[in-house]
């Protein structure tokens, strides 16, 4: 037998103390990869919901209500529908410091139309759109047409597809990106579709709490601040201006949700920090109680030519053995818990959560490898330096 | 307990866990008005795999002879049961619904666990054949 064979042998020789180990690694890079990951997607899925809004300003209808439902709807894909009169509009663009102000009108399916499940379904003007459009325009080249729709990348129909919704039939020409939020389970149309699959609704009965003629409706303008303009002035200057609205900051929209990004990433660091002391307290008991278990096993060896720093060597290829294996089945447990059930945690969470590239997953697996690696290097150091100073007699005699 | 038998052991826990979550935890969609989606079959179809594949499991355990012909037949229960929910079975439209969002990704991580474990039994099946 080799020397270099030795700790692979050592380990297989004792499988419940080895097995102990490995999993104890496995708990340790399982929690760091789990941590990173989840934290990772919601930066991603914030950053993403940001620049999918795109706009300064929001106006919508001074409710209570309205806010709250625009805000599940873009963060849990819940349902909304409110509106108010087409001319506010123009009143918003009549307002100083106001580049583009681009029209939304929503509505809620029906769910026995086409999902099983309610879709948000979001009509937009192509010509002023802002914040739809340029991700609509990266799926298809193709213009959005009269009963033409794009979908989120949560609703599985396919481009040619037909969606039926409110008994009309709309073909799906675009799937859009992954954006991580609510908006990934909406349905996008034209201003013209939207009036017409609104009409289609009230001839279902369906009431959505419009007040005058369909055509003059609308959910929420989006506003661009031009240049040079401060958005807190064009704001108030909008609050101001317009009656029976609330404008709001889109940032501003979401400061909750950043806050509580921050208390989730904070929480997560503690746990894998207290996961780390743990486990590198118990592998440093391990390795000392196994150091002491064997000074015979290491002493013999120094009898039969074995050098101080070949034992150290051996102790130290031990707990990397170790470490990778944990390492790997941690990582692979992790994934296997995160990746497939990315749309459950988004949902449990209510936050947007975007998976990050596979580039930066493969970049924080081979961090955790290496973070694993490290805390059995440095748990087992301690012990490989008492074992480099053990006399070679006295650990003979114990125990005889 | 015999190492020979875990993989065996393995898999029958496993096809235990979809039979019995495909039907309750891990289920289908539950609609209010008691009306069924295409995912409610799906989920009958994992049940008779997840049964069908405890049974080859169980028979692996008590005849040991067979085990490796037993590993082989359970292959293609797995990749059929990876194939159901959404291939061979239509689920609903919507990432959020249910089924796709438990029922989908839990068949598929079992399933997968089932093909690697019947795969590794095979493996070291044939090695003590031969």
């Amino acid at each position: 037998m080799k020397l270099r064979q030795l700790p692979l042998k050592n380990l297989l020789r004792r499988p419940g103390r080895t097995a102990a180990l490995v999993l104890l690694t496995a708990f340790l890079a399982l929690s760091v990869f789990c941590g990173s990951v989840v934290v990772r997607s919601l930066q991603s899925g914030l950053d993403s919901l940001e620049a999918r809004l795109g706009a300064d300003i929001i106006v919508m209808p001074a409710t209570a209500e309205s806010k709250v439902s625009f805000k599940n709807m873009l963060l849990q894909g819940t349902t909304g529908a409110f509106y108010m009169d087409a001319s506010v509009l123009e009143k918003v663009r009549e307002v100083e410091g106001v580049a583009i102000a681009a029209p939304q009108t929503f509505l809620a399916s029906l769910k026995a139309d086409c999902c099983a499940v309610k879709v948000q379904v979001i009509g937009m003007d192509p010509a002023t759109d802002f914040t739809v459009k340029p991700w609509i325009d990266r799926s298809t080249s193709r213009a959005l047409e009269e009963m033409d729709v794009a979908v989120g990348c949560d609703v599985t129909a396919d481009v040619g597809e037909d969606l039926r919704i409110y008994g009309l039939n709309t073909h799906v020409v675009a799937k859009l990106a992954e954006t991580g939020t609510g908006l990934d389970t909406a349905v996008y149309c034209t201003l013209d579709t939207m009036k017409r699959l609104l009409a289609a609704a009230e001839e279902k009965g369906v009431g959505h709490k419009i007040t005058s003629d369909t055509s003059d409706m609308i959910s929420a303008v989006y506003v661009k601040v031009a240049e040079g303009y401060d958005v807190d002035a064009v704001n108030n200057a909008l609050n101001g201006h317009v009656r029976k609205v609330t404008a709001v900051r889109a940032r501003s929209m979401f400061t909750d949700v950043s806050d509580s990004l921050t208390g989730i990433s904070q929480t997560v660091a503690l746990l894998i920090g207290a996961v780390w002391v743990l486990a590198f307290v118990i592998l440093l008991i391990a390795f000392a109680m196994m150091v002491n278990e064997r000074r015979r096993e290491f002493a013999v060896l120094r009898l039969l030519g074995a050098s101080r720093r070949g034992l150290s060597r051996l102790m130290l290829a031990e707990s990397a053995l170790c470490s990778l294996a944990g390492g790997m089945i941690g990582v692979g447990v992790a994934a296997l818990a995160v990746f497939p059930f990315a749309t459950l945690i988004e949902t449990r969470l209510g936050l947007p959560y975007l998976t990050p590239p596979a580039r930066e997953i493969l970049a924080m697996a081979a961090g955790t490898m290496l973070a694993t690696l490290l805390v059995g290097a440095l748990a087992s150091a301690w012990s490989a330096w008492r074992l480099s100073r053990t006399d070679v007699g006295i650990a003979l005699r114990e125990g005889v | 307990m015999n190492k020979k038998t875990i993989p065996a052991l393995i898999v029958l826990i496993l096809s235990i866990l979809i039979a019995v979550g495909s039907q309750t935890f891990l289920g289908a969609c539950v609609h209010g008005d008691g009306s069924f989606g295409a995912c409610h079959w799906a989920a009958r179809a994992m049940l008779a795999l997840g049964g069908t594949q405890a049974v080859m499991a169980m028979l692996a355990l008590v005849f040991p002879k067979q085990k490796q012909g037993l590993y082989l037949g359970m292959l293609p229960v797995s990749v059929a049961g990876l194939l159901t929910p959404g291939t061979l079975i239509d689920i609903c439209k919507v990432n959020t619904m249910r089924c796709r969002m438990v029922m989908r990704p839990a068949m598929l991580v079992l399933f997968g666990l089932t093909l690697v474990i019947a795969m590794v039994g095979c493996l070291t099946a044939r090695g003590r054949n031969a």
